[in-house]
Formats: C-alpha cells, sequence, structure tokens
C-alpha cells in the first residue's frame, strides 16, 4: 500500500511539473508576443509620416507606398490573430525593404533633413524589431519542443495545445529590411 | 588615424629614448643593489643557520626554515623598497608617455581606479569581497565615446583545509567601462560559459535555475552560445542589445585575446572584464627598457583596450543616442 502512495505521489508531481512547464512556456510566447506587438506598433505609427514625407519626391513608387497604406491600416484596424499578424508583417518588411531600396533613386529625398530623421527612427524601430522576433521565435521553440518531445507530449495533448508559428522572414527580404546598412551605404 | 606600431617606433627613438636612458640606469643599480642584498642575506643566513643549529633550542631542518624565511622576508622587503620609485617613475616615462601618443585627449592617473560603487553596478562578479585595489586608471572619450579602465585587483578570505586564511581572487585584470551606444533599461550579463561545457545539458539546466542571475537568455548564435552563458531581465531587451552583429564582433574579439572575458550591459553602459594573471602596467625589471621589444607589449595591450571602442562598435550610435 504504501509503495502504491509512493508511486502515485510521484506520478502526481510528474504531472503537476509537466503541466506547469507547458503553462509556463505558453505564457511566455504570449509574453514576449506583446512586446513584439507593441514594437511593431511603434512602426506602424512612424509609417504615415514616412509615406508623407517620401510621396511628393518618389513619383514612380507610388504603388509601393499606397500598398504599405494599405497594410498598415489592415494591421491596425483588424483584430488580427498571431498567424494573421506575422503574416501581415512580413508584407510590410517586404514592402518597406524595396521602398528603402528605390531611396537610392532620389538624391533629393536622401538629403532631405526630415527624410534622415525618419530613417534614423526606423532604423532603430527595425533593431528593436529584429530583437522582439529573435525573442519570440526563441520562446516558440521552446513551446514546441515542448509540445512534442516525450513525455511532456502527452500533457499538451491532453491541454489541447497547438504548435505555434515563427516569425521568419525570407533571407533577401530580411537583408532588404535591414535599413540601418542600407543607410549606411 | 590611430597611431601605429611604426608610427610608436619613430616616436620611442625620437622621444622617449632620451629620457628612458636615465630610468634603464636606475633600473641597473636597482638590480645590482638587489644582487648584492641576494648575496649578502644568503651569507647572514648560512651564518644564522650553523648558529641557531648549535644550539639546542632548534632542530637543523627548523634552522633552515627560521634562516630561509627571514632573508627571504628581508629580501622582498628591499626588493619593494628598491622598485617603488622605479615602477613609479616608468608609468611617467612610459605608460603615460603611450597613453597620450595613443590619444592625448585621455587623463591617466597611475595611482587611481575605477570605484567600488561602478565595479558593483556592473554585477559582473556576485561574489562577496573582502579586498579592493586598483591602479593606471584612464579617463576620456575615443571616437566620441566615453571610457575609463583601469588595472583591478578584487579579493576575498578564505580559510584552507589547515585552517589558515588566504586571499583568493575574484577577478584580477582589466577592467573598462564605456558608453554604449544604444539606450536601453535592462540588465545583460555575458559570462564565460564553464557549466554547459563542462556539464553539458546538465551544465544548461543548472544555468537556467540560478536565481541570482536572473533569466536565462538563449541566444541565435551557434558560437557565442558555446562560449558565453547570458543572463537578463528583459528577453526581448537583451536581444536589441545583442544584436547578431555585436555577438560577432564579441566571438572574433574573445577569439583575438583568446582571455576569459566579462561582459555587462547596465544603464546604457558596457562593462567588460578581462582576466590576466599578472598586472597589466607593471615594469619588468629583468628587461632592458632600451629594447623596443619591451615596450611594444605595453603598447599592443594598450592599443588593443582603447580599439574596444572600435571593435564593438560604440561609435556608431543609433538615433536614440544621437
Amino acid at each position: 500500500m504504501e509503495t502504491f502512495l509512493v508511486v502515485a505521489g510521484l506520478i502526481f508531481l510528474l504531472v503537476v511539473f509537466m503541466y506547469n512547464t507547458l503553462i509556463s512556456k505558453k505564457n511566455q510566447v504570449d509574453t514576449i508576443y506583446a512586446g513584439l506587438d507593441a514594437v511593431l506598433k511603434k512602426r506602424h505609427d512612424l509609417l504615415p509620416n514616412l509615406v508623407a514625407s517620401v510621396q511628393e519626391y518618389m513619383v514612380h513608387e507610388s504603388i509601393t507606398l499606397e500598398k504599405i497604406t494599405e497594410l498598415r491600416i489592415k494591421a491596425m484596424t483588424h483584430s488580427l490573430d498571431s498567424r494573421e499578424t506575422i503574416a501581415l508583417e512580413k508584407q510590410l518588411s517586404s514592402m518597406l525593404g524595396n521602398l528603402m531600396v528605390a531611396v537610392e533613386n532620389y538624391p533629393t529625398l536622401k538629403a532631405n533633413e526630415n527624410f534622415l530623421h525618419l530613417q534614423a527612427t526606423l532604423s532603430e524601430v527595425e533593431e528593436q524589431i529584429s530583437a522582439a522576433r529573435r525573442a519570440y521565435n526563441q520562446s516558440v521553440n521552446d513551446y514546441n519542443n515542448a509540445i512534442e518531445m516525450f513525455p511532456t507530449n502527452f500533457m499538451a495533448g491532453l491541454m489541447h495545445l497547438e504548435r505555434k508559428e515563427v516569425f521568419s522572414i525570407p533571407k533577401q527580404e530580411r537583408s532588404s529590411v535591414d535599413v540601418k546598412n542600407l543607410f549606411q551605404k | 588615424m590611430k597611431p601605429r606600431l611604426a608610427s610608436l617606433l619613430d616616436y620611442y627613438y625620437e622621444s622617449m629614448y632620451p629620457t628612458l636612458q636615465a630610468l634603464e640606469e636606475k633600473r641597473l643599480t636597482i638590480l645590482s643593489s638587489l644582487k648584492k642584498a641576494a648575496l649578502m642575506l644568503v651569507f647572514l643566513g648560512t651564518v644564522l643557520f650553523f648558529v641557531l643549529s648549535r644550539t639546542n633550542v632548534f632542530t637543523p631542518l627548523h634552522a633552515f626554515l627560521l634562516s630561509a624565511m627571514s632573508g627571504f622576508l628581508i629580501f622582498m622587503f628591499i626588493y619593494r623598497h628598491e622598485r617603488a620609485g622605479y615602477d613609479s617613475l616608468f608609468k611617467d616615462l612610459v605608460i603615460e608617455k603611450m597613453i597620450h601618443f595613443l590619444d592625448p585627449s585621455l587623463i591617466y592617473t597611475k595611482m587611481d581606479s575605477i570605484d567600488e560603487r561602478e565595479y558593483e553596478r556592473s554585477e559582473l562578479f556576485s561574489e562577496a569581497y573582502d579586498r579592493f585595489s586598483g591602479k593606471d586608471l584612464v579617463c576620456g572619450e575615443i571616437e566620441g565615446v566615453k571610457v575609463r579602465f583601469c588595472d583591478l585587483h578584487v579579493e576575498k578570505k578564505v580559510r584552507t583545509k589547515n585552517g589558515k586564511e588566504e586571499w583568493s581572487d575574484i577577478f584580477s585584470g582589466l577592467f573598462f567601462v564605456a558608453d554604449f551606444n544604444k539606450t536601453f533599461h535592462a540588465k545583460v550579463v555575458v559570462l564565460p560559459d564553464v557549466a554547459e561545457r563542462s556539464l553539458g545539458i546538465l551544465g544548461t539546466w543548472l544555468q537556467g535555475v540560478n536565481p541570482s542571475r536572473g533569466e536565462l537568455i538563449k541566444l541565435d548564435h551557434v558560437a557565442f552560445e558555446k562560449l558565453f552563458v547570458v543572463y537578463g531581465d528583459d528577453q526581448i531587451e537583451s536581444r536589441y542589445i545583442l544584436s547578431h552583429a555585436l555577438m560577432e564582433r564579441i566571438v572574433a574579439f574573445h577569439q583575438k585575446i583568446d582571455k576569459p572575458l566579462y561582459l555587462s550591459f547596465v544603464d546604457s553602459k558596457l562593462f567588460l572584464a578581462l582576466h590576466y594573471t599578472k598586472p597589466l602596467f607593471e615594469p619588468i625589471l629583468t628587461r632592458s627598457l632600451l629594447e623596443f621589444e619591451s615596450i611594444k607589449a605595453y603598447f599592443e595591450l594598450l592599443t588593443m583596450i582603447t580599439n574596444i571602442v572600435t571593435e564593438f562598435k560604440l561609435n556608431e550610435k543609433l538615433w536614440s543616442k544621437r
């Protein structure tokens, strides 16, 4: 009887430990996602000023500018889940990358004081987004490992926990949104 | 443009060499005095040994130990007394001149150091200490970045198995503080990864449950992760500070220097500690000052320290720090 109680106690402790581990990893993902969301909002706040200061110079880039405005409005007004946000921000990063490459063709814009200030701010925000994205991906990776690895995968199944998507950016796009490097050329 | 080794060679022969000749004479005089003192003490020690061993109070072994210890202590007293003035003069004529040659705006104070509050603020070494000493403080701006560095020695008292008290090093070496190029509020501490290297996964687990250091930050740079363990109080801001580019530079710096490296980022400042087993700017009494090679080592060390600013690109400030 005593042996049975000891074994039952150990199993109970193991279940509690696994449950708490999974919950803490899930909460970690949510906390870091909130941080990521906050820096993404910083970028959204910056975009109207950026578009306003470049549109009179960049006459041939109106489609890109319209797309950026449209994506920003979508990100700000629609309540998107993490998967949709990640997909939308990927598009936004890609469009911003294209825009910054196009800036090279407008020397008067590159000399504009207001634009220089905006590009420096954007460069810093991009650094913060990059940091938040890395932190988010690490937490998602830890969480995904926990729900797929033995023995926590059984507990994760019972708790109906699902894999989360990492915030990845294709390599060529990642380099094109590296605004800091772009403007240091 | 930073002075190079070739221009130091010119400076050495044109500006330093004449004054170093006088210092070299002093060095030779000290060496000769020390040799004489050593001979005299060996003679006196031998006499003392014979006198003590002939009495019934001491055994020959005790007599030998007593006379050898007395001789050694007297020699150390003479040695310290003789080289005290020489060390000070060496720092005025060699180290200070070399620092000004590297960057005339830097201020050198041979007897001063970074204060204890700054050391504690860095949070690099969490152990309690009993003795704090430092010297050779350099302050100023390099490429527009405020820096301070010195040779630091922090010790604690430990009791050996025999019950004796001994001084044990917590840190000995270069302690460097500079303004960081980003504004941040979190604290990040980067330490050599001893546990993971020696214990593997168990080491990583132990690092994760270390409550005194804060949250373990796992970083996405394989080489950096192998060398260092990182603790911080904010997952996002820690990665904002430790960007991929900075981790790359830290790894390259570590490989070049090949010494235990400790880094922390607190209150928008970078704290860096490099562990050295010997004092950084003390003269070597047995080496001639009239040979450029003996000066070159100090120059290379000082260049390495002042280059930290450019190696870590601390001068490339982000918008918020402009």
